[in-house]
Formats: C-alpha cells, structure tokens, sequence
C-alpha cells in the first residue's frame, strides 16, 4: 500500500447500478481545509461521488480513504461525514433547535454539553432568533443556514455539500460565499463542494474537480482549468460565454475564447456583426465569420470597422481533436 | 370562502345526496326515538314523550353490548395499528418482489366480509372445521370455539384484524413513502440506530396517517355488524353483540321501531363524540411538511 498524505483520498472509486457506470474510476485527493469543487452538467455523478464518500451507497469498486485509514467499509455512521443535501433535509416536525440537537441525542452527547454546542452555532450563523420556528416558517436561506448548522455541528472530518445553494437566488448565492468559505474552509476538514454552476465552483473552491458521464475531466485549480484545459469538453464547460470552436484542416478544431478574441481592421480572419449583448462594462458580439459563427467579448466602448477582421494571439489557442475532443499541441 | 352561484349550484348535488342519505334518517330517527311504533301500535308511531330514552337508560342489555363494542373496536383497531405498521415497515423495505407481495398484502381487503366471516365460521366449526381436525390429529378433542364466549370473541377480533390490517398497511405504507429518504439518511450520518431513527423520525412523521387510520377505523369498527352477524350472530349469549346488531334485532326481530331508532341514535351519537375527539388530535398532529427546498 502507497504511502498516503493527509486528508481525504478517493482511490478508482466507481459505482455500478443495473449495468451503467454511475462513476468509473474516480481519483482525487482533498488535503485538509481544502474545498474541492466538484462540478460537473447535471447526471455526470457529483451526488453519487458524494453518497460514496458518505457511504450511502456501496462502492463497486475503489476506496475511500481518511488520512491513511480506509473507510469504504464503514457503516455511515461511523464515517464523521456531515453532509448537507440538496434539499437540505430539515426535520419538519422539529424546530430550529429540534433540528440542531437530534444528532447529539442520538449520540448521547450530555443535555448542558448539546445546549452549549447549539447556542455556539447559532450565534456563529445568526441563526439566535429563529430557533423555535419550523422549517417550513424559515425563508430558503434561512433553512440553508440551519442546514449548515447542523452539518457543522457534527464536529464532522469531512464535510460534504451538495449544490447547497442551488435552491437560493442569484443575489443571495453571491452574498454567502464568503460566509460559506469563511465557515468551511481553511479548519481541520477536507471539504467537497458540489455544484453545477462554474461561478460558484470558482468563487468556492481551492480547486476544481470536472466531472462528465462518470469520469473525471481535470482537476486543477480554477485558472489551470481555464487557461490548460485537458480536453474540448473542459475548454467548452469552463468560461462565460462558452469559447468558439473552429473547424481547421487535418480534423483539428481551434478554440478561441470570446475574451481572447481582438475586433480591428486586419487579421486573418473577415467577420460580419449579427447582433450585440449589452453587458454593462463589457459587450458581447454575435459574429458570422468564414469558419461559422463566432462570440467576442469586449470593452463597451469598442467601436465598430467597418470592414471588421478578428485576430488573436498565438498564446490563446487551444488546438483539440475534432473526433476525439483530446488536447492537441498547438 | 366566498360561494359564487356556479359554484353554488356544482355543490348542490353533494349537498342534496347528502341530506338524503344523512340527515334525513337521522333526523327521522330523532322524530321516531319519541314515538312508540311497534306491534303493539300496529306499527303507526304515537308519541311516548321520553318513554324509549328512559327505557335505554336502564337497559342492561344496551349498556352491555355498548360495552362490548367499544372493547371490540379498541381491541381490533389497536392490534391493526400496531399490525398495519409492521407490515408497512416491512412492505417498504427494498425487497424483490415488492410489488407482488404488497397486491398480495390487499387481498384479504378486497374479499366481501360476508365471504370472509363464513371463511372463518366454517374453519371454526365443531367438529367439521380444519382448526378441529388438526386438532383431533393431535389427539386433543374438539373445541366448541364459537360456542365459548371468550373464543368467539377472540375469533372475531382475529377476523376483524385479519381484514382491515391490510387498508391500515396500505394507509400507513403511503404515509412511508412520503418521507424523503434524504431525511433517515441525514440521521443516519448522525450514527442513529434503526430503533433511533423509526422513534425520533418515522414515527412522528407517521403520526398524522396513524391518526387517519385511527379515525377510519374506529368508525368501522364502533359500527360492526355484518361480521358479528355472520361469524357468531352476537353469541354465544350474545357475549358479541354489537350495537348495531341489537338495533338491527329491535327493528327487524322485535319489530320495535320506535325503540330501534332510539338505539341507532344513541349508537350514533357515542360514535359521533369519540370521532369527534379524535378528529381533534387529528388536527392538532397535522404537521408542515417542509424539509427544505425554495421557501
Ligand atoms: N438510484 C439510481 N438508479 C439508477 N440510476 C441512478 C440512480 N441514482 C442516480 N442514477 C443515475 O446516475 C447518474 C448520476 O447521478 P447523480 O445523481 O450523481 O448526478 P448529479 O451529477 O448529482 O446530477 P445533478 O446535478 O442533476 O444533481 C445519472 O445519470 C442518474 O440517472
Ligand atoms: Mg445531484
């Protein structure tokens, strides 16, 4: 047996259910305090990674390892996973406080000890006043926080979260980020984030774990996958608004990211304005050029040639197989 | 609520159905609870003032078979409850065959009491019955069990629960599945223990559909009679009879109307304020069933 660093490490994890690969053969490792982004389109596997880790779900194969000490056999109870679902998975017959403490009864934690435990966490989240309501008389913040209350009330050794957020609004998402990070990240645990918004994956996470069909893309840090995507599909997954893709000779596509893209008077390549996206400080230029259609990110302020040529720099291409999607050298 | 006419006038059918099948004969009894009407009047009702109310007061009969029945329902419904609750517990497990074994589960369900009840009279009887010949196989002699009151009624309680379990599992089995299983397994992290889990969680989930079956139940059951009828015809010594029974005898035995109707009022008003009672807890136990999601 290798020799493992500290934290979390899942080893060719996979899950196979009535003949299809759920997850095949998944490798990734989360140091302690780090937040791992787990993003992937919707189906790709993040929740069942996670049901593994948590030992939900049985493994079909690999293992999953806690500094050193392999847990895959584990009953879940005996994991000290806290795990926040989805839907957050509130007890709807108890209160704020009901919710907090039935983990500590269940574990026989001493009543002044649970008491204390749930007084901290609840000042921690500004969650004090709420305590005696229901889940269903809390806003869908709200019932974020206590579900995060309690997953962090389990002193837990390794968090899980699964697309917490999901059910928030765009503003919302935006203002308990750093809470979230500034709660989760940085202590004792390894911290998988699962999420399907690119966003949230960068303003979240320490690195950036791709997932699609069961298998893992890349994983790196959010500019390692921006600026050195492994294969077409992270290049298209990663980045707003997704980058072009041009068909070249020899089966070859070139990518191009809208941002990387220059607007002048020269360049290789003749384009035609079809319509604009206004952005605030930024525009975005729906193009029809030689090579098929095309999108270019730019100043507002840019003006328009009149016979308008796109050029870029040599640096900013990204070669890939058209068959295969596989990275090329340039 | 406001009632616009339309939707007045959709109502008025339920409305019309109900006053015919309810209120109606309630109201009659009522009006025929103070009249005597039986052979002795040529059957024409002539008012008796409180005569039949002051003649069930000290019925004796009355009050022991009112006695019987609460104890038959009390019995027979706990025993479903508890009985309906394992077998739901069981049906919702992820087993093969799942869905065969809960039609299977409905079956005793479907069968009409009366068939059911002459099941259970002819695997009683003595001596032809198949629970007296295996008896007699082992040596031991027959057993009169519908002429001992105390096996009578333990039969008819068996049979009562034997038919009505499969509804309360059924009842109980949706109130299951209607917990998210995100919930046992957020405990289950928690390290709970299968016991914890069903005691904190499931269970108190539980707790407004084992009220509903509850309340159904009681209702049935307080109102027994076909399978009384049919399985001991109230004996022996009418140490089954019901309450409904005694007020089927009044009218067509003893062709005392006035007096029946009494009876079937009284029966339903005792029926009435523990429904009542019940469908109070009921309410009180409703619980908002929100475990997340967008408020
Ligand atoms: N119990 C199950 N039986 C069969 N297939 C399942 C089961 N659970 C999940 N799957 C399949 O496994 C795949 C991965 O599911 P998973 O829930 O992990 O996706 P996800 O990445 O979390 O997606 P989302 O972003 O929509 O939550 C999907 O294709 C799904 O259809
Ligand atoms: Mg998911």
């Amino acid at each position: 047996m290798t020799i493992t660093a500290p934290g979390l490490e899942l080893r060719q994890l996979s899950r196979e259910l009535e003949g299809r690969r759920l997850l095949d053969g998944l490798d990734l490792q989360v140091a302690p305090g780090e937040c791992v982004a787990l993003l992937g389109p919707s189906g790709c596997g993040k929740s069942t990674t996670l049901r593994l880790v948590a030992g939900l779900d049985p493994a079909s194969e690999g293992n999953v390892l806690l500094d050193g000490e392999d847990l895959t056999l584990r009953e879940p109870g005996e994991r000290q996973v806290a795990m926040v679902f989805q839907s957050y998975a509130l007890y709807p017959h108890l209160s704020v406080q009901g919710n907090l403490e039935l983990g500590l009864k269940v574990r026989g934690v001493p009543a002044a000890e649970r008491r204390q435990r749930i007084d901290a966490i609840l000042d921690l989240l500004q969650l004090g006043s709420l305590r005696h309501r229901r889940p269903a008389q809390l806003s869908g913040g709200q019932r974020q926080r206590v579900a995060l209350a309690r997953a962090l009330l389990r002193q837990p050794r390794i968090v899980l979260l699964d697309e917490p957020m999901s059910n928030l609004d765009a503003q919302l998402r935006e203002e308990l980020r750093p809470e979230l990070r500034r709660l989760l990240c940085g202590g004792e645990q390894p911290v998988i984030y699962v999420t399907h918004d690119q966003q949230e994956a960068t303003g979240m996470a320490d690195r950036i774990a791709l997932l699609e069909g069961g298998r893992l893309q890349q994983v790196g840090t959010p500019r390692e996958l921006y600026e050195n995507p492994a294969n077409r599909f992270v290049a298209s997954f990663l980045g707003r608004p997704a980058i072009n893709l041009l068909p070249m000779a020899h089966r070859r596509q070139l990518g191009l990211r809208p941002e990387h893209l220059i607007l002048g008077e020269e360049g290789p390549l003749a384009a035609r304005l079809l319509r604009r996206e206004w952005w605030g400080h930024q525009q975005l230029l729906w193009l029809e050029s030689d090579q098929g259609p095309l999108r270019l990110l730019t100043s507002a302020a840019a003006a328009m040639p009149p016979q308008p040529r796109l050029s870029w720099q040599r640096r900013h291409e990204l070669w890939f197989d058209a068959d295969s999607g596989a990275r090329l050298a340039p | 609520m406001k009632l616009s006419g339309a939707k007045a006038l959709l109502m008025l059918p339920a409305l019309l159905l109900l006053v015919a099948v309810f209120l109606y004969p309630l109201l009659r009894y009522g009006w025929l609870s103070g009249h005597a009407s039986s052979v002795l009047t040529g059957l024409r009702p002539v008012p008796n003032g409180g005569a039949n109310w002051q003649r069930l007061i000290e019925d004796v009969r009355f009050w022991k078979d009112a006695g019987q029945t609460l104890r038959f329902a009390f019995c027979s419904v706990a025993l479903e409850l508890a009985g309906g609750l394992g077998v739901a517990l069981l049906l919702h497990q992820p087993l093969r065959g799942r869905g065969t074994l809960r039609a299977l589960t409905l079956l005793p369900w479907a069968l009409p009491t009366t068939v059911m009840a002459l099941g259970w009279r002819w695997i009683l009887n003595d001596p032809h019955g198949p629970l007296n010949a295996a008896l007699r196989s082992l040596g031991a002699p027959s057993y009169g069990f519908l002429t001992t009151p105390a096996t009578t009624w333990f039969f008819a309680v068996l049979a009562d629960v034997w038919k009505t379990m499969p509804f309360v599992a059924l009842l109980l089995l949706a109130g299951l599945q209607s917990i998210p299983a995100d919930l046992e397994e957020t405990l289950r992290l928690e390290g709970a223990s299968r016991i914890q889990i069903l005691r904190r969680l499931t269970l108190p989930l539980l707790v407004p559909y084992l009220s509903l079956a509850l309340l159904f139940r009681l209702a049935q059951a307080l109102g027994v009679f076909d399978l009384i009828q049919v399985l001991t015809g109230g004996g022996p010594g009418g140490s089954t009879e019901s309450l409904s029974l005694y007020a089927y005898l009044n009218a067509m035995r003893f062709l005392d109307f006035g007096y029946a109707a009494t009876v079937m009022l009284a029966t339903f008003l005792l029926l009435a304020v523990l429904l009542g009672v019940g469908w109070l807890l009921l309410r009180r136990a409703r619980i908002a069933r929100t475990t997340g999601g967008p408020a």
